[in-house]
């Protein structure tokens, strides 16, 4: 009885659209991490686990956001430079003696006006979103330069002890308060995807764009939502960086939109739009920051961790393209007309 | 008296160089399907789009059940009750069948969708058309007819009256026709209208009640089916007198330059043999789908072949790209000439020299910029091509200029076999002249020219022999002198047949 029960369960979980993949990086992340273990056996230290947990939350909150972007089938390269941005205003206004989060509110509405400005120039201006997302990056980037005479700040100072307790140094029920946020974030985003309407039209969005139109979906509505979501947790990420190193620096999220890409390909979001879980972006940010993490305990030095971890990026999206492109899931049906067609009864 | 569901009167519709609608009529009862005919251009496809809402009418009467509408776009005519089904089937791959029925009108309780009710109503929808397809069904992992079902359900879901479908079977299996079929008679039953429109006109007496028929953008009659053969048909399709004259000349035919064996490429390329000789036009003729521009795509080596032999004055060829086809003597003009035909941003002069700078550079691969210009002046002079001068821009030539300019880099390089693809599409009418006399010219130098064109009228008038294609087959071949247009046309239809009476209860 209990072997049906399972067997059902089993076969329940695999029927959830995106849990091939998702099962299948999963056991890669097992794997991984019991090499890194037995290389190293204080991986395993609750010290370790904690401080991993840390280390992937960002990366797993950036992910979230450049999930939603690539499921409408655009990307959003612009997310380092909104985590820098957001570092350095948050930085700034709390050294000039602003209200820790008078600055968070402040930070967050700025950086939601880039992801609306993203959503407008790909869906309205009809921007390719390559092009438009790096115009916002260089752009973000500036500001972040800017906002404190393109210098990086002094210490935040002891007024925001409880700003960075909230977002990096402080636990609650003995977890640290980052990987709540990342929980809680993770919980409302997947459950706007997964359950509402705004998250299946990011899903048509990136399956099929004409026939969306065509069916009343609001294309310009449903993109900017997927940036702001991308932007609202940039924004969050930048907040961490700046609890963490209690100051603001310039160069914070140098690179994170690229992560954000791999840690979502790798957990089956393509890039072609349409597919992929939230779920498979948790495996994949993970198997990031247990790469990370890892390889820097197995004592690699810091230029062999990034052409590892660049072989992997480039491994994943390649396979992604090239394994998707030739699958069925057209859009042009006109060649399956040849395939399908059989001349005789 | 049966009220009519759609009465369209004075319908009228322009697009820039041409009249697309006439004042055309049209009228649909509930409970038939209307056949709506004609020929590629006839004004089918643009009739039922300004009824669906996609393009606006000119000027003009539109009764929806009884109701005139002035302003249709594709919402208002979805409330109205009008469905199209298009060809390019419109639906979201990676969705379920549930949610492409329901993509944007999802059924929610308090903001959350319930999978589960439009899984239970999407199914009760398929069941009531007898179609045995699961809604959870990823749409990506169905068979192309299985999506077309999807399709018609999409549709019925919002409550279609009125259904337009635009060759509905092209793609289906007799199996799979039959399927449909009994869900068209079922929606019939319930009191829809269906307008079908389809150039499979064998199939048409197991489901048209009446057919509606144009020809070049004007209404030309409407009856009953069954008050009509399969010849009346065809003679309202095509009747019209050769207004333009086609300036054919006679030379001796010579000896064989082109021989294609056997070539099979796909569904659209299925067992083609021909020969080509010197002295000759060949026309392609047959409808839109047939298979003819997939056929020259074959021999010049865009498409991969599957199988078959080309042989050029006697030696077989292996042509697997462009490339070899040029090498050899073979090319192309193709159908879309601003796309794949020139390079529209650059020069007359570059356009020319592009593909032949295998001629005009030295070993080292710099170019002799004196070759270059005399191979450039003597090919716009030997087509009179009009240009201020050499440096402007391919795309500011006239249409019938641009189809020289093509034409003429390939006479630089002494080409054996000249393919040409719809050549005088959107050109008017002088220009047209002016290519006839090209291809005449080519006829008299010995070189092969085989012509693909859905311009009956200028196949017959400029053609010597006519190959006429159907379904990726030569389903026949004619001499200029024994052809007519209904005959090409009957040709043009003869698919091969895929329901068998017995089937049809």
């Amino acid at each position: 009885m209990k072997k049906r029960e399972n067997q059902n369960f089993l076969k329940r979980i695999m029927a959830i659209r995106g849990m091939g993949q998702v099962v299948t990086v999963a056991f890669g992340l097992i794997v991984l991490c019991i090499v890194f273990g037995i290389l190293n056996p204080t991986f395993f230290s609750s010290r370790n686990v904690g401080n991993l947990l840390r280390q992937i939350a960002p990366i797993l909150l950036i992910g979230i956001g450049q999930s939603y972007v690539l499921i409408t089938g655009n990307i959003d390269l612009s997310i380092g430079s909104v985590v820098g941005m957001s570092c350095m205003i948050s930085a700034t206004m709390m050294t000039k003696g602003a209200n820790p989060w008078v600055a968070v509110i402040i930070t967050y509405i700025c950086c939601i006006v880039v992801g609306a400005l993203n959503g407008q120039l790909v869906a309205a201006c009809k921007l390719p979103p390559f092009i438009a997302t790096l115009g916002t990056m260089t752009i973000a980037r500036g500001i972040a330069q800017i906002v404190n005479n393109n210098y990086n700040t002094d210490s935040i100072g002891s007024a925001a002890e409880g700003f960075k307790d909230f977002f990096y140094y402080g636990k609650t029920l003995g977890i640290y308060n980052t990987i709540w946020i990342t929980i809680v974030m993770w919980l409302i985003f997947n459950f706007i995807l997964s359950k509402t309407r705004s998250g299946r039209y990011v899903y048509a969005l990136g399956s099929n764009i004409e026939a969306s139109r065509l069916s009343g979906v609001n294309i310009i509505s449903t993109t900017t939502k997927a940036y702001v979501v991308s932007s609202i947790c940039a924004c969050t990420v930048g907040l961490v960086i700046c609890a963490t190193s209690g100051m603001g620096t310039m160069d914070a999220g140098n690179g994170y939109e690229m992560y954000a890409v791999a840690a979502s390909v790798i957990g089956g979001v393509s890039t072609l739009g349409g597919q992929g879980i939230l779920l498979g972006t948790v495996i994949g940010a993970s198997i990031w920051g247990v790469l990370q993490n890892g390889l820097q305990f197995a004592g690699a030095p810091v230029a062999i961790r990034n052409i590892v971890i660049g072989i992997i990026v480039v491994i994943s999206v390649l396979l992604d393209v090239v394994v998707r492109s030739g699958k069925p899931r057209r859009k042009r049906i006109k060649s399956e007309v040849a395939q399908d067609n059989e001349i005789k009864a | 008296m049966q009220d009519y569901i759609v009465e369209i009167e004075h319908l009228n519709k322009s697009f820039p160089g041409v009249k697309a609608l006439d004042d055309v009529s049209f009228n649909l009862k509930p409970g038939e399907v209307m056949a709506l005919l004609g020929e590629n251009g006839a004004g089918k496809s643009t009739l039922v789009k300004i009824l669906s809402g996609v393009y606006t009418k000119d000027s003009g009467n539109i009764k929806i059940f009884g109701q005139r509408v002035d302003d249709l776009n594709p919402k208002k005519a979805q409330e109205m009750g009008v469905a199209i089904i298009h060809q390019e089937l419109n639906l979201c791959p990676h969705l379920s069948v549930a949610e492409n029925i329901f993509l944007g009108r999802e059924i929610t309780h308090s903001r959350i969708l319930s999978d589960k009710e439009m899984n239970k109503e999407a199914k009760s929808i398929l069941d009531r058309l007898n179609i045995d397809i699961p809604p959870e069904t990823i749409v990506g992992d169905l068979a192309v007819s299985k999506r077309q079902m999807v399709e018609i359900a999409k549709a019925l879901s919002i409550n279609a009256k009125i259904l337009i479908m635009d060759e509905p079977t092209s793609a289906l299996t007799s199996k799979e026709i039959n399927e449909l079929f009994k869900i068209i008679r079922k929606l019939k039953e319930e009191g829809c209208g269906i307008i079908y429109i389809s150039h499979r006109l064998e199939e048409l007496q197991y489901i048209a009640d009446r057919v509606t028929i144009m020809r070049d953008g004007k209404y030309i009659t409407s009856m009953n089916f069954s008050d009509t053969n399969m010849k009346e048909i065809i003679t309202y399709m095509v009747g019209r007198e050769i207004k333009e004259k086609f300036p054919r000349i006679n030379v001796k035919r010579g000896k064989k330059i082109l021989q294609v064996n056997n070539l099979n490429a796909g569904r659209l390329v299925r067992n083609i043999n021909f020969e080509l000789y010197e002295g000759e036009i060949v026309g392609v003729a047959g409808l839109m789908g047939a298979g003819r521009t997939e056929t020259m795509r074959a021999i010049f080596g865009i498409d991969r072949k599957d199988s078959g032999e080309i042989i050029l004055d006697g030696k077989p060829l292996n042509i697997n790209r462009p490339q070899d086809a040029i090498k050899a003597g073979i090319v192309l003009v193709p159908e879309d000439r601003k796309r794949d035909g020139l390079c529209t941003k650059l020069s007359v002069h570059d356009n020319i020299a592009l593909p032949n700078l295998d001629i005009l550079c030295d070993s080292a691969g710099v170019v002799d910029k004196r070759k270059e210009r005399t191979m450039v002046e003597k090919a716009v002079e030997e087509l009179m091509i009009k240009l201020p001068n050499y440096d402007v821009n391919a795309d500011s030539l006239s249409g019938g200029n641009q189809q020289k300019l093509i034409v003429s880099k390939w006479l630089a390089r002494n080409s054996r076999v000249v393919l040409f693809d719809e050549p005088t599409r959107g050109i008017d009418v002088a220009a047209k002249v002016e290519i006839y006399n090209i291809m005449n010219d080519l006829k008299k130098r010995g070189i092969g020219v085989l012509f693909v064109s859905s311009e009956m009228q200028e196949i017959v008038g400029i053609s010597d022999r006519i190959l006429v294609m159907c379904d990726g087959r030569i389903t026949g071949e004619l001499d200029y002198k024994d052809a007519s247009q209904s005959l090409i046309l009957e040709y043009a239809t003869k698919f091969d047949t895929k329901i068998d009476d017995v089937a049809i209860a």
